[in-house]
C-alpha cells in the first residue's frame, strides 16, 4: 500500500503547489514579466502568519493577517518597483534582475529576523488523522486540499465572472489595446498583484504546517510550479492546477524507484531536456 | 599581508567569471542564474583530475575549460530557441540540478562534506602553495582574461555583438547568423567560467557545493550589474567591490549567525538599486 | 528577358487575411522595377518572402536560376539580393561607418577564434575594411559623417546609409523599400539620382513606391500589386495611364 499513500500524497501536494501555480498563472499572464519575488512572498506569508499565532491570535485570525500583509507586499512590490521600472523604459533583462535582488532582500531579511533555524507551528490538531476511503490523512492534508480546490474554483470564478477578472483577461490578451482603452491596465496590474501574493500566502501556511518554516523554501517550490504554468500553457488556470498535480503526483511516486534527494534534480533536468526540445510547451503546436 | 593577497587572488578569479557573466547577461541580453553551476563543474572537474590522475595543471584547467565550454553552449541554447521568460525558468533549473548533483553524487563530488586536499597547482616543476606565489597564477589568468575579452571587443566579433543587441533582424538582413555569434559569446563565456573554477579549486585546495549555489550565481549577476554591463572596466571592478564587501560587514558587528543572510540581502539591496537607479553600474553600458 | 528573379504563385495568409495570393512574376537585370500599390497590399510581405524573412504558404522564389526556397535571410544575402526596411533599422548607436562595416562580408575576426588567436591580423584587415567602408559611404555622399552616430544623423542621411550598408554586402539585386518617402526638395533629387546611378553600374533595383512622380522617373518596369496579387505589369506610362489602376489605388487610398 505505499504506493497508495505516496499517490496521495501527491495529490496533497499537488494542491499546495496548484495554488501556488495559480498564482504565479494569474500574475504572469497578465503583467508578463517573471515576477520572481514570488517565491519571497511565498516565505513570508508563512512567517507573518507564524507570528501573529504566537501573539496569540487565533488561527483563522492568523491566517487572516497573513494573507492580507501578502496582498499589502504583493501590491506594493507592483507599484513601489515594477511600475517604476516599467515607467523607465526597463528591459524584461532589468526588471527580472531587480525582481531577483527583491527576492534576496525578502527571504533574507526573513531569515536574518527569524534566523535560518526551521520553526515549527507546533498545532496539535494539524497531525490529528481521519480515514477517509481506507487512506490515512492528517487535518493539515485535508485542509490543504479543500483549500487547494477552494482556491482553484475562486482563481476560475474571478477569472471569469468578475468585472475585474473580465479586465484582467482583456489586459493579459493585449496591452496595447488595454493602454488606449479605459481598462487602465497598470491598475489590473496592482489588483492582480495583491490577488496573487494575497493567494500564494495559504500554502505558504500550510505547507509549513508539517514541514516547518524555512527561509529558503520558496525558490524550488515556485520553480516547479512554474514548471506546470509553462507546461500546462501559459494563461491556463485549470492547465497549470492539474499539471501541478500530475508534477506532485509523479515525483511522489518517483520515491518508489530512486532516494528523495534527486526528485526535484530530477523534475528539473527533465524539464531541461523539456525545454530543448519542445521548447514552446506540451500544448502548442 | 595574506589577508590581502588572498582578497586579490579571490578577486582576479571572480574577474574571469565576471567576464562570463558579462558576456551572457550583458551582450548577449540573456538572464542566467546558471554560471555558478558551470563555475562549479569546472572546479570539480580540476580538483577531480589533480586528485585522481598525474594530469598536470595547465591540462586540467584546459580540460575543465573545454567541457564548461560544452555545458555552457548546451546550458544556453534554449535560451536562444525560446522567449526570455521560458528560459528564467530553465536557467534557474540547471542551477538547482547542479546543486542537487553537487551535494548528492557523492562517490564523484564529496557531497555536502566537499572535497578537501585539493591539490596545489604545479607549473614548470614549481608548487603555488602561498598565496602570494598563487596571486602570480591568479593574475596572469586574469590578464588573459582580459586581454582576450578587450581583443574580441575591438574586433569585428565585438562589433557584431553590439548590432545584434540593437536589431537582430537587421543583423540576420545583412548576411550574419545571430545564432552563431551567440553561440560563440556562450563558448567564451563557458572557457571563462571553467577555468576560474579550475583555478578556485587549486587555490582554495577545499570545495564544496556552497561554493555553487545559487547565492553563488546572484552574487556573480550582483557583480556585473555593480560593475556594468559590457565593458571590459565593468567586470573588473564589480568583483573587487563585491568581495570587500564581506570584509566591510566584518568591521561592523554583526552577530555570525546572521552575517551570510546580511550579506546576500545586501547583494539583492544593491541589484534593486542599481537596476532602479543605475543601470549601466559604475562603469559599464545600461543593461 | 531573361528571369533575373523569379516568383512564382506565391500564397501566404495570416490568420484571416490574405496577405499574398498566387502572387507571380518576374524580374529583369540591370533594371529599375518600381512595387506600387495601396496600403496593405502586400508589398512588404514579397520582400519577406524573397529574402527569407518569412516562408510563404506555398510557392517558389529562384535567382537567377538557383531556387530560394527555405533559405535563412543569411543564406539570401550570400546569394546576392539585400533588402532594407521600411522602418530603416539603422544600428543607432552605432558610428555611419560601424554600420556599413556591419553590412561588409567575411570579416576576419568576425568570431572569437580569429578575434583572439590572429589579433594582428585581425587589426590589419579591420584597418583596410574601414578604408574600404569610407569608400561605400563616398558613394552615397556620407564621407563626411562616416563616425557620427547614426542617432545624430538627419532622416535624409540615414536613408542613404540603409542604402550604403546593403551595397556593402555586395548584392547585386537590392530590395528597397520605400527609400524615399518622408523626403522632399534635394535630399529626394539625391536619392533618386542615387538609384540611377547604382544601376548605370550593373545593380538590379527592386522598389518599394508610392510618389507616383518618383516612379515615373525612375522606374522602367512597374509591378502592381492588390490584395496580394499581382494586377498589372508594364512601364510606368502604361500603368499610370491605366484609369482602373488609378481607381484602385487612389480611391483605396482616400
Amino acid at each position: 500500500m505505499l504506493w497508495l499513500n505516496l499517490l496521495l500524497n501527491g495529490i496533497v501536494w499537488g494542491c499546495a503547489l496548484g495554488m501556488v501555480a495559480v498564482s504565479f498563472s494569474l500574475i504572469f499572464a497578465t503583467t508578463r514579466f517573471f515576477h520572481v519575488a514570488h517565491a519571497a512572498v511565498y516565505g513570508l506569508g508563512g512567517y507573518i502568519t507564524w507570528s501573529a499565532l504566537k501573539h496569540g491570535l487565533p488561527e483563522w485570525a492568523a491566517l487572516v493577517v497573513g494573507v492580507a500583509v501578502c496582498a499589502a507586499v504583493g501590491a506594493a512590490i507592483q507599484k513601489l518597483l515594477y511600475e517604476r521600472l516599467d515607467r523607465s523604459g526597463a528591459t524584461h533583462l532589468v526588471i527580472l534582475i531587480a525582481s531577483l535582488g527583491l527576492s534576496a532582500v525578502m527571504q533574507n531579511g526573513v531569515a536574518a529576523i527569524y534566523t535560518s533555524n526551521i520553526l515549527q507551528f507546533g498545532l496539535p490538531w494539524g497531525n490529528r488523522t481521519t480515514t477517509i476511503g481506507g487512506a490515512l490523512l492528517t487535518n493539515t492534508q485535508l485542509l490543504t486540499v479543500v483549500f487547494g480546490l477552494a482556491s482553484y474554483a475562486g482563481a476560475m470564478w474571478f477569472a471569469h465572472r468578475t468585472v475585474l477578472g473580465k479586465r484582467m483577461r482583456a489586459v493579459a490578451s493585449n496591452p496595447f489595446l488595454a493602454e488606449i482603452t479605459r481598462l487602465q491596465p497598470r491598475q489590473v496590474h496592482v489588483a492582480v498583484m495583491a490577488i496573487g501574493s494575497a493567494m500564494v500566502c495559504i500554502p505558504g501556511v500550510l505547507v509549513p504546517l508539517d514541514l516547518g518554516l524555512q527561509p529558503f523554501g520558496g525558490v524550488p517550490i515556485l520553480l516547479t510550479a512554474t514548471i506546470a504554468v509553462i507546461a500546462g500553457g501559459v494563461g491556463s488556470i485549470t492547465g497549470a492546477f492539474l499539471l501541478a498535480v500530475v508534477i506532485a503526483v509523479l515525483q511522489n511516486l518517483s520515491l518508489l524507484i530512486m532516494p528523495g534527494e534527486w526528485s526535484i534534480g530530477i523534475t528539473f533536468g527533465i524539464f531541461v531536456i523539456f525545454m530543448l526540445f519542445r521548447p514552446r510547451g506540451l500544448f502548442s503546436s | 599581508m595574506d589577508f590581502l593577497t588572498t582578497y586579490i587572488a579571490l578577486a582576479e578569479i571572480y574577474v574571469l567569471l565576471g567576464l562570463s557573466t558579462n558576456l551572457l547577461v550583458g551582450i548577449v541580453g540573456i538572464f542566467s542564474v546558471s554560471q555558478a553551476a558551470v563555475f562549479g563543474v569546472g572546479a570539480y572537474l580540476t580538483a577531480f583530475l589533480l586528485m585522481h590522475s598525474s594530469t598536470p595543471f595547465p591540462l586540467a584547467i584546459l580540460l575543465s575549460a573545454a567541457l564548461c565550454i560544452l555545458l555552457n553552449i548546451i546550458v544556453t541554447l534554449p535560451s536562444l530557441r525560446v522567449s526570455g521568460d521560458y528560459f528564467v525558468v530553465t536557467s534557474f533549473g540547471i542551477q538547482l540540478l547542479a546543486t542537487a548533483v553537487f551535494t548528492n553524487w557523492t562517490g564523484g563530488t564529496g557531497g555536502a562534506n566537499g572535497l578537501p586536499g585539493v591539490p596545489a597547482p604545479i607549473l614548470f616543476g614549481h608548487e603555488f602553495i602561498e598565496p602570494t606565489e598563487f596571486m602570480l597564477l591568479s593574475t596572469i589568468g586574469m590578464a588573459l582574461g582580459c586581454l582576450c575579452f578587450w581583443l574580441i571587443m575591438r574586433a569585428p566579433f565585438g562589433a557584431l555583438l553590439r548590432a545584434i543587441r540593437e536589431d537582430e533582424l537587421a543583423v540576420a538582413a545583412l548576411g550574419k547568423s545571430v545564432l552563431r555569434a551567440k553561440v560563440s559569446a556562450a563558448a567564451l563565456a563557458g572557457a571563462f567560467a571553467g577555468s576560474a573554477g579550475g583555478l578556485y579549486a587549486t587555490f582554495l585546495s577545499f570545495i564544496d557545493p556552497s561554493s555553487f549555489d545559487l547565492d553563488a550565481s546572484i552574487l556573480l549577476l550582483t557583480m556585473v550589474v555593480v560593475g556594468g554591463a559590457r565593458t571590459l572596466a565593468g567586470s573588473v571592478i564589480g568583483p573587487f567591490v563585491l568581495l570587500a564587501l564581506p570584509q566591510i560587514l566584518a568591521l561592523i558587528d554583526i552577530p555570525t549567525t546572521i552575517a551570510a543572510a546580511a550579506r546576500q540581502l545586501i547583494y539583492g539591496l544593491l541589484l534593486i538599486v542599481f537596476m532602479l537607479f543605475r543601470p549601466q553600474g559604475l562603469l559599464g553600458e545600461k543593461l | 528577358m531573361t528571369a533575373y528573379l523569379q516568383v512564382t504563385d506565391l500564397n501566404k495568409r495570416f490568420g484571416g487575411l490574405q496577405a499574398l495570393r498566387d502572387c507571380s512574376f518576374t524580374i529583369a537585370k540591370g533594371r529599375i522595377t518600381c512595387l506600387v500599390g495601396p496600403n496593405g497590399a502586400g508589398k512588404t510581405t514579397i520582400f519577406n518572402a524573397i529574402t527569407g524573412f518569412l516562408a510563404p504558404d506555398t510557392g517558389h522564389v529562384a535567382f537567377q536560376g538557383t531556387s530560394l526556397d527555405g533559405k535563412t535571410p543569411q543564406q539570401v544575402v550570400r546569394h546576392g539580393i539585400a533588402r532594407t526596411f521600411q522602418n530603416l533599422r539603422l544600428f543607432a548607436d552605432l558610428t555611419a561607418r560601424e554600420n556599413v562595416l556591419a553590412g561588409m562580408q567575411d570579416h576576419v575576426g568576425e568570431e572569437p577564434f580569429a578575434a583572439i588567436f590572429r589579433p594582428i591580423h585581425t587589426a590589419r584587415t579591420l584597418a583596410a575594411k574601414r578604408l574600404a567602408a569610407l569608400d561605400v559611404l563616398a558613394h552615397v555622399g556620407l564621407q563626411d559623417r562616416a563616425d557620427t552616430l547614426v542617432r545624430n544623423l538627419s532622416y535624409g542621411e540615414q536613408k542613404l546609409l540603409c542604402i550604403a550598408r546593403i551595397l556593402a554586402t555586395g548584392a547585386d539585386l537590392l530590395l528597397l523599400d520605400e527609400p524615399t518617402s518622408g523626403l522632399s526638395g534635394a535630399a529626394l533629387t539625391e536619392v533618386m539620382a542615387l538609384l540611377r546611378r547604382l544601376q548605370s553600374e550593373g545593380k538590379t533595383l527592386l522598389v518599394v513606391e508610392h510618389n507616383t512622380r518618383v516612379v515615373q522617373q525612375i522606374a522602367d518596369d512597374v509591378l502592381f500589386l492588390h490584395h496580394g496579387h499581382l494586377l498589372a505589369h508594364g512601364s510606368p506610362a502604361e500603368i499610370i495611364a491605366d484609369p482602373k489602376l488609378a481607381e484602385i489605388y487612389f480611391g483605396g487610398a482616400l
